[in-house]
């Protein structure tokens, strides 16, 4: 996970200065960042915010953004659900995309010891994440412009990191081409749905193609 | 303004703990556990292709585009590596460069 608390230092410095910038406080930022811990929800919210957006537009917003931790939970529920409730809930607090891409291991979370190697790499992430927003917020106030440095291709970068290499199969390889082709075009052309749209198609065909694949092994 | 960043952490709080929630009846079969097993590969790149390619005016295919360049550095670097360090700092560190 350090190599994830690392590689997010854009972004959580983009966060803050990206808020200062729009009138939030330096209580309001780190605030953000300290309870709703979302990257991504939360850039979108402080444009919008600032853009003096309606209350319900922004929470809708934030809550199609947040609608692919549904199939986080939903993948990881066998795996968490004997746990007890103190357990769980830290959990969920944590599940990020960084720490769900972190966690794929078949035994991920289900032995005591691994739960809390769980939870100390999501914290660890948590802890990070409020630090690279702090010095967002103390950079944002000194500098004058740090949102057009183009902080956002770290993103990408890390998200390139933590998808590349697990690509091992065909069905892997189809799931992201297809993401990535159905992602631009419903986004290109403003549809609110998009990531979730473009998810859901994606991994639709993975699971078709790693069905199809099955198949022929079988009559093989 | 508090007001709202109360209610966003509720929210993404909410989808986060959803499903680990025990009162909901319902099991995952293998069948939904295999659809699952593509969700981080396609939530993480439906993020980032449309960082690379989209900009306000729509789909940006240029070669002289920044973002797809360092993008295509960072894609090898990724391949031949397995290492996060060297595919963000190479990838940050071309895209700086270029822009």
């Amino acid at each position: 996970m350090l190599p994830l608390c690392l590689a997010v230092i854009p972004w959580g410095i983009l966060c803050g200065s990206l808020a200062i910038q729009n009138g939030f406080s330096a209580f309001e930022t780190q605030a953000m960042s300290l309870l709703v811990f979302a990257g991504s929800a939360q850039l979108v919210a402080i444009e919008l915010m600032a853009g003096n957006t309606p209350l319900l537009t922004i929470l809708f917003t934030t809550f199609i953004i947040s609608s692919r931790h549904f199939l986080y939970g939903l993948a990881v529920r066998h795996k968490v659900i004997d746990q007890p409730l103190r357990w769980r809930l830290p959990v969920s607090f944590v599940l990020t995309d960084e720490l769900f891409a972190f966690s794929h291991h078949r035994k991920a979370y289900r032995t005591k010891t691994r739960l809390i190697y769980a939870l100390s790499a999501g914290f660890s992430f948590y802890i990070a994440w409020n630090l690279w927003t702090l010095i967002g917020i103390v950079a944002g106030s000194l500098l004058p412009d740090l949102t057009n440095l183009g902080l956002d291709f770290a993103i990408a970068a890390t998200f390139i990191a933590l998808v590349i290499p697990g690509i091992k199969n065909l069905a892997t390889l189809f799931t992201v081409i297809t993401a990535g082709v159905v992602a631009s075009i419903l986004k290109s052309l403003h549809f609110e749905l998009w990531l979730v749209a473009a998810a859901l198609t994606a991994m639709s065909v993975g699971y078709i193609v790693s069905r199809l694949q099955t198949k022929q092994e079988h009559s093989q | 303004m508090m007001t709202t960043i109360l209610l966003m952490a509720c929210i993404t709080f909410f989808t986060r703990y959803l499903f680990l929630h025990r009162a909901l009846p319902f099991k995952v079969g293998p069948k939904m556990q295999q659809f699952l097993s593509f969700s981080a590969p396609a939530v993480l790149t439906a993020i980032w292709v449309p960082i690379v390619f989209v900009n306000d005016e729509g789909i940006n295919l240029d070669w002289q585009n920044p973002y797809l360049s360092a993008a295509i550095a960072a894609i090898i670097v990724a391949y031949k590596t397995h290492n996060i360090y060297y595919t963000t700092l190479v990838g940050m560190g071309l895209f700086l460069i270029l822009n």
